[in-house]
């Protein structure tokens, strides 16, 4: 077939300046940052950028037509079908585990640190499927695809905190309304199994560049560790997805006595063997303590009193370590928290049927401060309102609250999303209380290991800026309270047959008595000389 | 004869001995407020015996809350109480605690006041020795006068259906209807007395369990009272409609009774028995369970229809005993209420196991309540098992009554016969 030959030719040309060029819109960036903590320990946080030039978020109208063909090379594949196939603008998926301690460990370079899964994402209204069901379907998607539990973020923990989330990126102009769903499920944990799937939608895997150090025997061995994924949309520069591990290591568990010193090969114990071929940059950062220290190599360049390697030029394998000439002391009075506010959360009360929540945050600033307070509570866990109160220094006071959204809950669905403006007095504690209730379950509604308790999601506590009388949450600054765990109320779960059968026969019992006694006639009856005789005793002897 | 003389004897000592009505009413009525207006109310108030979701004051203060916050509180599932209740503590009724206390205590007493005019008009007398009694027996039942320390709306409701019935009993057709209209859209459950209140309007407040006879009500007139209670209803919903601008109100109360949502531990058999009823079977049940309450409506209605005022006590006792959500008042309500039927007291058969079971269940569902959700050392299964022991002690008081409220037709057997069931 001489003819179609000819045609073959151009063809696969063209079809391979199309990649050349796709290869072009597409950019991947990693980054590695090593951070020592005024406790000792390092924190290290990984991201990959990969940017997708000039791309777009499906328009949800579009969502019933088939889709456009997509050519991706280093953006991942995985990951894209699914945001194009519930039309998703912007996504965040945190999946952590551990508590960060904000006072000791200072505001985290990636924000989301809230303890277990939380998931997020801004939609736009407009296709024929709702909302919801697109959200619901990106949860079971994202589910599948890094194995986490995230399926169960149903209904029960879906909330829209409109108020205290804003999108990070972009929304593109389409005079469509944008809506967020958020749901958190602290009982989630982080493990290899989650790790896996994350790893695969790096273009190096990892096998090589950064990505090479993510070892999970280290990573979860670490005193916190999270993965991030988060994608976004940029007006002038196109979607950006950006896959983040986070973890806090502890030199001085493992050495003798108090040396803080790592390396890339003690934390990890991997080195960088060779560098990632499709990465624009590859950069490890360092920041440098005010000790006297030594470092290893010697740093490509020094930014913002960090050292800076690039992975790509340096000579491979590369080990970067650190090394103080003074043992480490433990200081005994921590500096005073480089975040803006601190806060305690915690339920109160020993019964299982009620309790109280109560609130504790420090404006740890010189000038006041207004800050948005996020709860979100599963519908078990049940506020009563009308006994809020504000207390500083133990005085009552009515100034703190302001602007307060409340969406009820509805029992064995919709959980209850309690946002409010408080503004912080300077270098004041502010203590809330609430009495709650804890609801009673069906049977088939709790867990396995029904006695452990529930967890409930952390709440979260978003800085604002006022633009001409409107509240815009800054959600760069977000910090996470600790998780809680709320101790239910269980029934018996052998006893259901013995429950309905103990219940049934009392009823089916009075109501036979009652019927039978209604509807039979009553009657004199003449007793037998016998029984007279045996009455007449009877009354005798009485 | 001598009995008899027996009998004046005594009755003439206890009418120089008792107070009288003014003087009890007083002395109860300031005693109950001097010990409402003490902290008694915080440690009653999360009592799951004394007051349910349907009728907690704190409930009803966070509705009152939300209400006044501008918050639909009916979007969600934190408020049982009707609109109307939330309305009118908005503007009439007292809102800080210790003046709901005294509005309680004060609500007791008219109650009390209330059961004593039933009495009267039902033995036909303008006052005795006797209504000091009828009187002590509302105010110092236990089990009415700790929900009213808790301040659980069912006190209202008990007072609205004895209002309810002393308006049936001096044939006020229609303030009667519109209360009882009033306490059924407060509590769904009460539509059950309705048959027997409207053939009471249809006849007269004494005594004829002595004497049965048929009605003499007819079906048209029946049917035009029942159509007045649906107007009635109809009316206070269309309020209820227009104070929340919408009809969300329906499911989160009405709606709240026929499914139990909210299984929190009560006196009465619903919620364990759905705490521990499998997914697909609840649906089938719930309707059981709920046309159970109406069955006896009927039998009950007809056969006492001599006496719709006894027909009203003893489904008022069956209510106690089986509705969802039932707290301590609803028997209380129903016992004493025994206390203006003292013709039936020589036929009861067994009135000292019944008071032995309540001894039993009063003492032990607190105990086992506590143990359960505060101390941990027990399971649900305590409480359960007091529960089954209170619905048998209700049961048997209520079986007990009904067998002596017809017994008493045939009168004193003596020696030589005995009354039997065919």
């Amino acid at each position: 077939m001489p003819p179609l030959r000819v045609f073959l030719w151009p063809l696969t040309l063209l079809h391979l300046l199309t990649v050349a060029l796709a290869a072009n819109t597409e950019t991947f960036n990693e980054r590695l940052s090593l951070n020592s903590l005024q406790d000792g320990k390092v924190a290290a946080k990984f991201t990959f950028t990969t940017l997708l030039k000039d791309g777009k978020p499906r328009d949800p109208r579009l969502l019933e037509r088939e889709d456009e063909s997509q050519h991706f090379t280093i953006f991942p594949l995985a990951l894209g079908q699914i945001l194009r196939q519930y039309g998703v603008t912007e996504l965040h998926l945190n999946l952590n585990a551990g508590k960060w301690n904000y006072d000791v460990w200072g505001s985290p370079e990636e924000k989301g640190v809230g303890t277990g899964g939380e998931l997020w994402a801004w939609l736009a209204d407009g296709a024929n499927t709702s909302i919801d069901e697109r959200w619901k379907g990106l949860r079971n998607a994202l589910a599948g695809l890094f194995c986490a539990s995230l399926g169960s973020l149903d209904e029960l923990r879906t909330t829209i905190p409109s108020r205290a989330f804003s999108p990070e990126g972009s929304l593109p102009h389409w005079d469509l309304p944008h809506h967020i769903r958020h749901g958190s499920l602290p009982s989630e944990n982080v493990c290899t199994e989650n790790l896996t799937p994350f790893l695969k939608l790096l273009p190096c895997k990892s096998l090589s560049g950064i990505a090479s150090l993510l070892n999970p025997h280290r990573l979860f061995d670490a005193d916190w560790h999270g993965m991030g994924v988060h994608v976004l949309w940029r007006e002038d520069e196109g979607i950006e997805v950006r896959l983040t591990f986070q973890s806090v290591f502890d030199p001085l568990r493992f050495s003798n006595g108090r040396i803080q010193d790592w390396s890339l090969k003690s934390l990890f114990n991997r080195q960088v063997e060779r560098a990632c071929p499709v990465a624009e940059s590859s950069e490890i950062l360092v920041g440098l303590p005010h000790a006297i220290y030594s470092i290893k190599p010697e740093p490509s360049s020094i930014r913002h009193k960090s050292a800076v390697f690039d992975v790509n030029t340096l000579e491979k394998p590369l080990d970067v370590s650190l090394h103080w000439r003074n043992p480490f002391q433990y200081p005994l009075v921590y500096a005073t928290p480089s975040t803006p506010i601190s806060i305690r959360r915690t339920l109160t009360g020993s019964s299982q049927a009620w309790g109280q929540l109560s609130v504790a945050v420090t404006n740890n600033r010189e000038d006041p401060l207004s800050i948005i307070y996020l709860e979100t509570m599963p519908w078990l866990v049940q506020f009563f309102l009308h006994t809020l109160e504000t207390r500083i220094d133990g005085a009552l006071v009515d100034n703190v609250i302001s602007n307060l959204t409340y969406t009820l809950p509805i029992p064995h669905s919709r959980p209850t999303t309690l946002q409010m403006l408080l503004t912080l007095p300077p270098k004041k504690t502010v203590y809330l209380t609430m009495e709650v209730t804890k609801a009673f379950l069906r049977y088939t509604e709790h867990p396995p290991d029904a006695e452990r308790g529930w967890d409930l999601p952390p709440a979260i506590f978003t800085p604002v800026r006022f633009d001409n009388d409107t509240v815009v949450p800054l959600s760069d600054e977000r910090m996470y309270s600790s998780v809680l765990l709320a101790d239910l109320a269980t029934p018996d779960f052998s006893m259901p047959y013995n429950v309905i059968m103990f219940t049934c026969s009392l009823i089916a019992f009075v109501f036979g008595t009652i019927h039978n006694a209604l509807t039979r006639k009553l009657v004199v009856v003449p007793l037998t000389d016998d029984k007279a005789k045996e009455n007449e005793k009877n009354t005798e002897g009485s | 004869m001598l009995e008899r003389l027996n009998t004046k004897q005594s009755s003439s000592l206890a009418s120089s001995t008792l107070p009288n009505l003014p003087l009890t009413l007083l002395a109860l009525g300031s005693l109950k407020i001097w010990i409402a207006l003490t902290d008694v109310y915080d440690a009653l108030k999360r009592s799951q015996e004394l007051s349910s979701p349907m009728s907690s004051y704190s409930q009803l203060q966070e509705g009152i809350y939300l209400f006044e916050h501008g918050i639909n509180p009916y979007s969600g599932g934190s408020v049982r109480h009707s609109p109307l209740l939330l309305s009118l503590f908005t503007t009439l009724f007292p809102k800080s605690r210790r003046a709901a206390s005294v509005f309680w205590a004060l609500s007791d007493v008219l109650g009390a006041w209330i059961l004593v005019q039933i009495w009267r008009a039902r033995q036909n007398v303008k006052g005795g020795w006797r209504d000091t009694l009828v009187a002590a027996s509302y105010l110092l039942n236990p089990y009415l006068f700790l929900p009213s320390l808790a301040l659980s709306t069912s006190t209202l409701e008990n007072t609205l259906i004895l209002a309810t019935i002393l308006l049936a009993c001096r044939g006020r057709a229609a303030p009667s209807l519109l209360l009882l209209a009033f306490s059924t859209h407060l509590s769904l459950n009460s539509l059950v007395i309705l048959i027997p209140v409207v053939l009471l309007l249809l006849s007269d407040p004494h005594s004829h369990l002595a004497s049965p006879q048929p009605s003499k009500a007819t079906l048209k007139r029946i049917g035009a009272l029942i159509g007045t209670f649906v107007f009635y209803i109809f009316v206070l919903g269309s309020i209820s409609t227009l104070v929340v601008n919408n009809l969300s109100w329906i499911p989160q109360t009405w709606g709240a009774t026929l499914t139990l949502p909210d299984l929190q531990p009560n006196t009465g058999l619903w919620w364990y028995f759905f705490t521990e009823m499998f997914d697909h079977f609840r649906p089938f049940f719930l309707m059981v369970f709920t046309t159970h309450l109406l069955i006896y409506v009927a039998p009950i209605s007809i056969k006492f229809q001599y006496d719709p005022l006894y027909a009203t006590f003893i489904l008022l006792g069956i209510l106690g005993t089986f509705k969802p959500y039932a707290t301590l008042s609803d028997p209380g309500l129903f016992f004493s209420m025994i206390a203006i039927f003292p013709e039936i007291y020589s036929y009861l058969r067994h009135p000292i196991v019944t008071a032995l079971l309540h001894l039993h269940a009063g003492l032990l569902m607190p105990l086992f309540n506590h143990i359960w959700l505060s101390q941990g050392t027990g399971n649900a299964n305590f409480f359960y098992a007091t529960t089954l022991v209170f619905a048998c002690a209700n049961a048997a008081g209520l079986v007990d009554c009904i067998w002596a409220g017809m017994r008493l037709a045939i009168g004193q057997s003596g020696d030589k016969f005995e009354v039997v069931q065919e």
